[in-house]
């Protein structure tokens, strides 16, 4: 930020004087001001300006016509990309990683056998640069690129690959995402420590450039599973060497498009372009540069002051989406995640399925998502979000207070009374807060029941949740793959993120139909029937769609909208003639991931 | 008592305290609801067991006890729970000098700015420029800084583009955090040392000197000044202490990577071992920085002995 | 006192203890009155005063007073306006009136602030007079245990404290309250090591009077006018201090709202509707204010002889 190479802003047009102010922001060599004003006219302007929302100053148009952008668009220096983070990664060893910040870094890091088209998340040839199905489904062959290398020059084998893949499996590993290759035959009982012997477990490696995995059953989503981060592959050597430690800087070695220069903890990632890697060719950036910022404000800071490129979703607060909707910078999309309220089904009165179904047609989704949150997200009635290739939802549970009256009467409790006081329990933070209080209010209103709100901090909500000491908890699901399933197979009796007491031997079997049916269309067919049973008998109170909404700098280029909120960042470039061009930058939003908290 | 055998008085003292310190910290962290392994999606059983026995939470807690303290003697704390590629000493260390370069000269300016406005404020006593001068560093202290943070950067970055809004990056980034940490400290001594200035000035030594002719503001400087910032230097031990040991506030409005971020996340998450280090050096800290303090007393009142 | 700094006694407690003097036994009447006046004089403290009786009785009487919206209301379609003649300190992104939700909002501000103040006081008080007249072994003792909690990172503590009890507002009065107390046991402490020589002390023993008797009826009034001025200072840093817990989502719990949670809301909202932290602040900021002005007054005018500052 400070080495002041980048390009003056051409000023075109400037009307306000906070406009004018915002001129100066090309003389970047650390934000120095020719005239440095008194503090006190500073603060007087600043508060000032404070009352007008940011679609009103800050605003630089590059034409008359064209689009307006919010904040600075002064290029950065050279071609290096800026972006948050979102919270500090936990881990980004791949096999280990588990929130969004963690697979993010572990993707710009590493290459697994295919990679996700960055518009469509289909597999490209990545690793891999061909691959079969034999078997009726049940066999993948991946062939390697030839040549291709880790980031300290060994070759990339397929031995590697099984390595990275059985590390995963491996108990003492504890990877939380282990189930993401639980098709693979014997993996779940090699994970289990049932069978002890890895050549019994689906993952061959005949020769260095081939790569073979038995599925125990055709898994049409098997490839989407494989291109999460879990299954990119990692260098034994350094692992075996430096065991936790093996991430840092300086010891890490990578295949893919970047390796990692630079790590410092609560403050920055820096990646070099990898000149190893196979496609280097076709990598324009020559550094990466990723903020960890928690805090949203401070993240919309400063995207505004130019200091990041590209604020993805979620990382910004959701009370200035409304405003940024006038500037070329905001992109918008659906996102393959829901907002919802999980009733703990384990005592009364919430054992009634009629007090479950009053809670939830009492809920006035429409006022939530489009008047409380300015239509930045989607109201929702079901638990699964739309757009899976062959998906019909079943239709959404609607707001209906007339409906939602007679079912309470029905559980015994007419008008609300004698409803003992329940309590809807969020973790702390300003966004769940004001959803539960207009939840709150509107329980009152419609049900005439007195509703309590529960905040902890994060470790107790968790463990309040995981216990199921709580009446109704916030809870939101996002999906991992590109399949129904990813949200459904959660309310099967004892599964560990079911976290409702729920359980319903219909469901259950409806569920494992599903996985052995072969027809793509019966099956969805019988996952709809399924999530029809869940939302009439069930713990899940849906409230909104997740949608992502994000910022991207006008001189970006190649990051685009997706489906579930992954941006591959390998083709991405810094484009130095934005002006001259008026390709839009065809982009969407991305979302939350880290929201969840 | 010689210098000598008072610090070795304290420091044996000390090491008791710390103790108790680390058995009260263990024993609640781990009696807080939650563990460090939790997570919005669940941990499949066989996962969680295996970090368990891993990181030897398996073991009865009494036994986790006795390892922890052994490792504690040594100042080791073991890896985070949260951030396994991290020692917690590693971690520590690293937003240790970040915290206490803005702790630093945010005490620093608050001393500068503080002190005048005390001594202005004692001589001048029940005036007008009594009442403006308390009245502006009163204000310091009546505005929480986290309104008072986002106010700055919304004016002097976001609106006319002076300073960075955040980010811990070259020196024009310091001044916004330090301006804003410091404003409560400002308060603070400044009203520290007008009481402590009000006190000397009515000593008979003052009224000595100023018969003697010299003039008020020699009598201020050189005679009263010495003794009325007492107040403020026993203030500054404790307070460098907490200051140099991270704002939650200014360190997550401005992105600083400091220590006290990390002191409140570790608490949030569970992360057992990150939670005993910084309490464990925390209190080493301040104790540490207390008794030199103590002894910095001894060299500017003469009348203060070594108990 | 000969003015050495116990070692045993390091944090705050700065003072040379040449600091603690009696604050007169001798003459009560004359000492309040005396007092009183000196304070009267002040004009600032006055005025602050009068400002905090006018707050006190707006938050009391909130629910009585005219045109009072109810504060809970909500209006998701009106959202976030600003300032009007329906709503004069507009309203937040629920649709509620923010003028009335200052209002009650003080209501909590004001009763964490003096509850928890109450608990210190009620603690402090009592541990640090026990603990000076006891002296020995038993001072010891009690010291050393308020230095232990003093060694803990304040923040620390009230996390545990909010973590273990349920969140309810009667345990944030508790976790405020048990945190300040330190500071008041280390002042009452040092007035009663110097009190409990004294011939009224002698006397009332000789009477016969137990130690209790002894420590609250004649010692710990005694320390009244030291007392008095942290008290009136330790209102407003509570206040402040629960509006950084509010700030950390730690603060009371909807639909409640105290000044600081109104405050730290709206400071993320600031560049949108900026009123939703002017008010709030406004009345937060000026409250405490007061009460600091109110309380150098009264140290200014109880304790003339002393300027160690309670801090």
């Amino acid at each position: 930020m400070r080495d002041g190479r980048r390009s003056r802003l051409p000023v075109r047009l400037l009307c306000s004087a906070a406009v004018r102010h915002l001129a100066q922001v090309p003389r970047r060599n650390g934000f120095r001001h020719p005239r440095l004003r008194p503090l006190a006219a500073a603060l007087l302007v600043a508060l000032a300006l404070g009352a007008c929302a940011p679609g009103e100053d800050g605003v630089v148009r590059t034409s008359a016509s064209g689009p307006r952008w919010f904040g600075a668009t002064s290029l950065p220096p050279g071609d290096v990309f800026r972006f948050s983070l979102g919270a500090e990664p936990e881990t980004y060893d791949p096999g280990l990683a588990v929130g969004q910040p963690d697979g993010r870094v572990a993707r710009i890091l590493f290459e697994g056998l295919t990679r996700e088209d960055p518009q469509t998340l289909e597999p490209l040839p990545g690793q891999a640069y061909r691959w079969e199905l034999s078997d009726q489904g049940r066999t993948y062959t991946f062939h390697l690129r030839p040549g291709i290398q880790w980031s300290d020059g060994r070759p990339v084998t397929a031995g590697d690959f099984r390595w990275s893949w059985l590390r995963v499996l491996r108990p003492e590993t504890a990877s939380r995402y282990a189930s993401f290759l639980s098709p693979v035959v014997n993996a779940e009982a090699f994970n289990k420590g049932d069978v002890k012997d890895d050549r019994q477990v689906g993952l061959e490696a005949p020769d260095d450039s081939t790569f073979v995995v038995h599925l125990a059953s055709p898994v049409p989503y098997f490839l989407y599973l494989c291109q999460f981060y879990t299954c990119l592959p990692v260098p034994r050597w350094t692992i075996e060497k430096y065991g936790n430690r093996w991430t840092l800087p300086g010891t890490i070695v990578t295949n893919g498009a970047f390796t990692l220069t630079y790590w410092r903890q609560n403050n920055r990632f820096e990646f070099a372009k990898n000149p190893r890697y196979w496609d280097a060719a076709s990598v324009r950036l020559g550094r990466m540069v990723g903020y960890t910022l928690d805090d949203l404000n401070t993240t919309f800071n400063l995207y505004k002051a130019g200091v990041i490129d590209w604020c993805p979703s979620g990382y910004f607060p959701s009370a200035f989406i409304p405003y940024m909707r006038g500037y070329g910078d905001y992109s918008h999309g659906d996102f393959q995640g829901v907002y919802f309220y999980s009733i703990s089904v384990t005592h009364p009165p919430m054992n009634n399925v009629w007090v479950r179904r009053a809670l939830n047609h009492a809920v006035d989704r429409d006022a939530i998502a489009n008047q409380l949150l300015k239509g930045s997200r989607r109201p929702w009635g079901n638990l699964v979000p739309t757009g899976y290739p062959g998906y019909l939802n079943p239709p959404g549970i609607r707001f209906d207070p007339g409906y939602a009256r007679q079912c309470l009467a029905k559980a015994g409790y007419p008008g609300g009374q004698g409803f003992p006081k329940i309590s809807i329990l969020i973790n702390t933070s300003e966004d769940h807060r004001r959803i539960a209080e207009a939840i709150q209010a509107m329980w009152k209103r419609e049900l005439g029941i007195a509703v309590a709100i529960q905040n902890e901090e994060w470790g107790s909500y968790l463990q309040t949740l995981t216990s199921l000491h709580y009446d109704v908890a916030r809870r939101s699901w996002l999906g991992d793959y590109l399949d129904p399933n990813t949200f459904l197979a959660c309310y099967v009796t004892g599964d560990g993120n079911n976290r409702s007491g729920w359980s319903d031997s219909r469901y259950d079997a409806m569920i494992r139909d599903a996985a052995k049916e072969l027809d793509p269309a019966r099956r969805l067919a019988i996952l709809q029937q399924a999530e029809a049973l869940l939302l009439s008998e069930g713990p899940v109170v849906p409230i909104y769609h997740y949608s992502t909404n994000e910022l991207i700098k006008p001189y970006v280029r190649g990051i685009y909208h997706t489906a579930l909120d992954i941006h591959p960042l390998t083709r991405v470039w810094i484009d130095h003639d934005w002006q001259k061009r008026a390709a839009p930058v065809a982009v969407a939003p991305g979302g939350p991931g880290t929201e969840t908290r | 008592m010689s210098l000598l055998a008072f610090i070795a008085r304290r420091v044996l003292l000390i090491i008791p305290t710390l103790w108790v310190i680390a058995t009260l910290t263990f024993f609640l962290i781990h009696a807080a609801p939650g563990g460090p392994f939790q997570a919005e999606r669940d941990i499949p059983a066989a996962a969680k067991e295996q970090l368990m026995r891993q990181y030897g939470l398996d073991q009865p807690l009494v036994r986790q006890y006795g390892r922890f303290l052994a490792n504690a003697v040594r100042l080791d704390f073991g890896p985070s729970y949260k951030y396994p590629s991290r020692q917690v000493r590693e971690i520590i260390f690293e937003a240790l000098p970040v915290s206490a370069e803005l702790g630093g000269w945010a005490l620093l300016l608050a001393v500068l700015v503080g002190v005048p406005i005390g001594v202005i404020a004692a001589v001048k006593q029940n005036s007008r420029a009594d009442y403006a001068a308390m009245g502006l560093a009163l204000a310091g202290v009546s505005v929480p800084n986290f309104v008072l943070g986002p106010v700055l950067v919304l004016g002097l970055s976001l609106t006319l583009y002076l300073l960075p809004p955040a980010l811990w990056q070259g020196p024009e980034s310091r001044i916004l955090p330090v301006l804003t940490l410091s404003t409560a400290y400002i308060a603070y001594i400044a009203r520290l040392t007008r009481g402590g200035m009000l006190e000397v000035l009515r000593q008979d030594y003052i009224r000595t000197a100023r018969a003697k002719g010299l003039g008020e503001s020699v009598v201020v400087a050189k005679h009263a000044l010495r003794l009325g910032i007492l107040p403020v230097v026993s203030y500054i031990g404790p307070a460098a202490a907490r200051i140099m040991m991270g704002s939650i506030v200014v360190e997550s409005i401005f992105s600083v990577p400091g220590l006290g971020r990390y002191l409140v996340n570790a608490a949030f998450n569970r992360d057992y071992t990150l939670v005993l280090g910084e309490v464990l050096f925390y209190a080493s800290f301040l104790m540490g920085l207390n008794l030199v303090i103590d002894i910095a007393y001894t060299r500017l009142d003469p009348r203060v002995e070594l108990a | 006192m000969s003015g050495a700094l116990r070692a045993v006694e390091p944090p705050t407690l700065p003072a040379p203890a040449a600091a603690v003097q009696t604050l007169a036994s001798s003459r009560p009447e004359s000492l309040w009155a005396d007092a009183w006046k000196r304070l009267r004089r002040n004009r600032a403290a006055v005025i602050s005063a009068a400002f905090l009786a006018w707050i006190v009785f707006t938050a009391i009487f909130a629910p009585w007073l005219p045109g009072m919206q109810d504060p809970t209301l909500q209006d998701l379609k009106l959202g976030a306006v600003p300032p009007s003649l329906a709503h004069w300190f507009g309203t937040d992104e629920l649709g509620r009136d923010t003028f009335a939700r200052v209002v009650y909002g003080g209501r909590i501000s004001l009763m964490v602030g003096v509850v928890a103040t109450l608990v210190s006081l009620i603690v402090g008080v009592s541990w640090g007079a026990v603990a000076g007249y006891r002296g020995g072994k038993t001072d010891e003792l009690m010291m050393r245990f308020v230095d232990i909690l003093y060694s803990l990172p304040y923040i620390f503590l009230v996390i545990l404290l909010l973590v273990f009890f349920s969140r309810s507002i009667l345990m944030l009065f508790v976790a405020l309250g048990l945190v300040q107390w330190l500071t008041m046991a280390r002042i009452v402490r040092g007035q009663v090591l110097s009190l409990k020589q004294q011939t009224f002390v002698e006397a009332a023993r000789a009477l016969g009077a137990g130690d209790a008797a002894v420590i609250f009826r004649h010692i710990v009034p005694n320390t009244l006018g030291p007392v008095i001025v942290y008290t009136t200072l330790t209102v407003p840093a509570i206040i402040l201090q629960e509006a950084f817990l509010s700030f950390l989502g730690l603060g009371v719990q909807p639909p409640d709202a105290s000044w600081g949670t109104l405050v730290s809301d709206g400071a993320r909202v600031l560049a949108l509707f900026p009123w939703l932290v002017v008010f709030p602040g406004l009345a937060l900021s000026l409250t405490l204010f007061c009460f600091n002005f109110l309380g150098d007054g009264l140290r200014d005018a109880l304790d003339p002889q002393d300027r160690r500052d309670v801090l």
